[in-house]
């Protein structure tokens, strides 16, 4: 087990110092206007001697080199153009709790609603909550999620009367954010989970279980829900990915001071060592949330072992 | 053999409806079962032999129902039963069963002890260690080495042969009255298929189970019956002791199965088969089922539905042939070498 967590995270690192050096590959290959305020107006000397500055003068794996360097030494860097001198470390240490706070109460509420949405569901095939979910997904599904985020923001404050934006200090204005938030993993659990459910509900074990005399409510519980949950559990992790791309949007329509936005924004102003670290930073939550998956599911399930076994028959 | 029934199936039709179409999967079935006897029945895939045995624990498809008839156990009628509550009177306590696959008849996830752990707290009624204890009873009786161990593993651990035993364990741990074994060594290998059968042979006698095997294996049924049903598209076409079934049938569609026993065959020539297939039963059947596909058929075959003429007072058949005015058809000549070689 600890040798293949060592492999994981070793590939892991690997994958991570892929994606890194081919962002930070493309980045260079913008025009350099983008770096610039007022390009126009500034002589070729000038131009030089800012891009200089910024370090993008010198041959691409040299500048690779140099960043490399500085990230082992735990140094992200300074923004060069979202807020010029700031080191990278303290702008996301401010702004990456309220964010992170926000991701996780979310993900919580989507695996409260999603599941029992889901497990209903399966329990109700054709009727009523079926039917109900099956709306709900497609709904979530294709409709583009600004739309019914907006709807949401301007209905739910109109009928909480409380301002359209988000304030920290008050509770009832984080109900709305977190709650738009979870829809998308929300309908995913659901779905999912009926989907499992049901294919598990015409296995053999469970009409074994029918036939030895368990009830019906606890055969779901006990044998259907439980193999059921297995597939589900890598979805967990991986829609932390889903609820920062959510974040994106939410954050900005609430003006909810976190990280959402940030990404777009430095990709937008070129703030090369801005959009490195966050693409790094994102990536590595996503590979960490995959690992995690796999590792709950080996807990749950015993036939997925990392070791080998002898003996197994 | 008691000559007292202890579940009395009468006149029962079931149907299923399957994309907007209906169909008759038993056709108007009587069937006695003896307490403490082995019934085996007997018919080619789709002849009804499952669907019949899952009317009597309420298992069957949720398309599926029972149309008319009665399904007498304990001063019980069965087939009047709607609710899950009534059900669970009967699954596991009077009716156990053992499923055809046993690769997949056990949860992945729970261990090997928890399953029949389960079973013990249904219908024993003792939890925790004791019900563990009795579990780790159970697999030795059904013949599992280091009991106390394997109760702890998970069913992945454990081979085919093995896993049926398990399964065994569990419905034993229902300490039922009935039990039905659906096709109980289809899905094992020839060398374990002997064993199981021992094994279900001996708890049988052990503990005085009233038994019905489903097979289309008549050297299973040679085995382990006292006697015989055959099934043809959805209706009970022969029954008897085996012996008379084996020796003295007197149905084509039972003459046909005899002789396409592979030990029937010659050395050199090609093993009997059945010509044609069975019929639709999305459609009602006119007379004998088997009429289309018996090359002696009579005209009366197609018109109109034979009754069970009494053999013997054990042995009865739905064939025109037992009719008084009836001409004289001989049993297919290789049927006699039945009567020679020993089954196996």
């Amino acid at each position: 087990m600890v040798k293949y967590v060592f492999k994981r995270l070793a590939l892991s690192v690997l994958t991570l110092f892929i994606v890194i050096t081919i962002v930070f590959v493309l980045l260079r290959q913008m025009p350099i206007e983008g770096y610039f305020d007022n390009f126009e107006k500034l002589s070729e000397a000038q131009i030089n001697v800012k891009l200089a500055n910024l370090g993008l003068t010198k041959p691409i794996p040299a500048q690779l080199w140099d960043f490399y360097a500085k990230l082992f030494q735990g140094d992200f860097g300074t923004s060069t153009r979202y807020s010029v001198g700031t080191s990278i470390a303290g702008i996301i240490a401010q702004k990456a709790p309220l964010s992170i706070q926000m991701g996780l109460m979310s993900m919580a509420l989507s695996l409260l609603m999603g599941i029992p949405l889901g497990a209903a569901m399966a329990r109700s095939k054709n009727k009523f909550w079926d039917k109900f979910g099956t709306v709900f997904i497609v709904f979530i599904n294709a409709v583009p999620a600004a739309v019914y985020y907006i709807f949401i923001q301007l209905y739910g404050t109109d009928w909480m009367h409380i301002s359209l934006l988000f304030d920290r200090t008050n509770w009832i204005t984080w109900i709305l954010p977190v709650f738009s938030m979870s829809l998308g993993s929300t309908a995913s659990y659901a779905m999912w989970l009926r989907r499992y459910m049901l294919d598990e509900i015409n296995k053999d074990y469970v009409r074994l279980a029918r036939a030895k005399g368990v009830v019906s409510q606890k055969i779901m519980m006990r044998h259907v829900f439980r193999n059921a949950f297995v597939p589900m559990i890598q979805y967990i992790p991986a829609s932390i990915l889903y609820t920062i791309s959510g974040s994106i949007y939410i954050e900005s329509l609430y003006s909810v001071p976190g990280m959402g936005g940030l990404l777009v924004d430095v990709i937008g102003r070129q703030d090369n060592p801005m959009v490195q670290t966050l693409v790094m930073l994102y990536s590595a939550i996503g590979i960490i949330g995959m690992l995690l998956g796999d590792l709950l599911m080996a807990v749950i399930d015993p036939r997925i072992s990392f070791v080998k076994k002898e003996g197994a028959r | 053999m008691d000559q007292e029934p202890i579940l009395s199936v009468q006149n029962l039709n079931v149907k299923f409806s399957l994309r907007g179409k209906m169909l008759h999967a038993i056709r108007d079935v009587s069937l006695d079962l003896y307490k403490g006897e082995t019934l085996a029945i007997v018919g080619e895939s789709g002849s009804g032999k499952s669907v019949l045995t899952k009317t009597f624990m309420g298992l069957m498809d949720q398309n599926g129902w029972i149309d008319s008839g009665s399904i007498l156990y304990n001063g019980q009628d069965l087939a009047k039963f709607k609710s899950e509550k009534e059900w669970l009177t009967i699954r596991g306590k009077e009716i156990a069963m053992v499923l055809q696959d046993p690769m997949t008849s056990l949860n992945p996830l729970k261990t090997i002890g928890m399953q029949i752990e389960e079973a013990i707290a249904l219908h024993q009624h003792v939890t925790g260690p004791e019900a563990h204890k009795r579990a780790v009873a159970l697999l030795s009786d059904v013949g599992i080495p280091e009991p106390e161990r394997r109760s702890r593993q998970y069913p992945h651990e454990f081979s085919g042969g093995m896993r049926q035993r398990v399964v065994i364990a569990i419905a034993m741990a229902c300490n039922p009255k009935i039990l039905i074994c659906d096709e109980p060594t289809t899905a094992l290998d020839v060398t374990i298929q002997a064993q199981i059968l021992h094994l279900i042979r001996d708890l049988v006698r052990k503990y005085h189970l009233t038994t019905v095997y489903i097979t289309h294996d008549l050297g299973v049924v040679a085995n382990v019956a006292d006697r015989v049903a055959v099934m043809y598209a959805g209706d009970i076409v022969e029954i008897g002791m085996a012996r008379e079934v084996f020796y003295d049938a007197k149905h084509p569609y039972t003459w046909a199965l005899l002789s396409s026993l592979p030990q029937l065959g010659v050395k050199g020539e090609k093993l009997f088969s059945i010509q044609g297939t069975p019929p639709s039963l999305y459609q009602e059947i006119k007379g004998d089922a088997f009429a289309p596909r018996n090359p002696q058929a009579l005209k009366i075959d197609f018109e109109r539905r034979p009754p069970m003429f009494e053999v013997s007072p054990t042995h009865f058949a739905r064939t025109w042939l037992l009719h008084p005015d009836a001409p004289k058809v001989d049993p297919p000549p290789v049927l006699k070498r039945l009567k020679q070689e020993e089954l196996a």
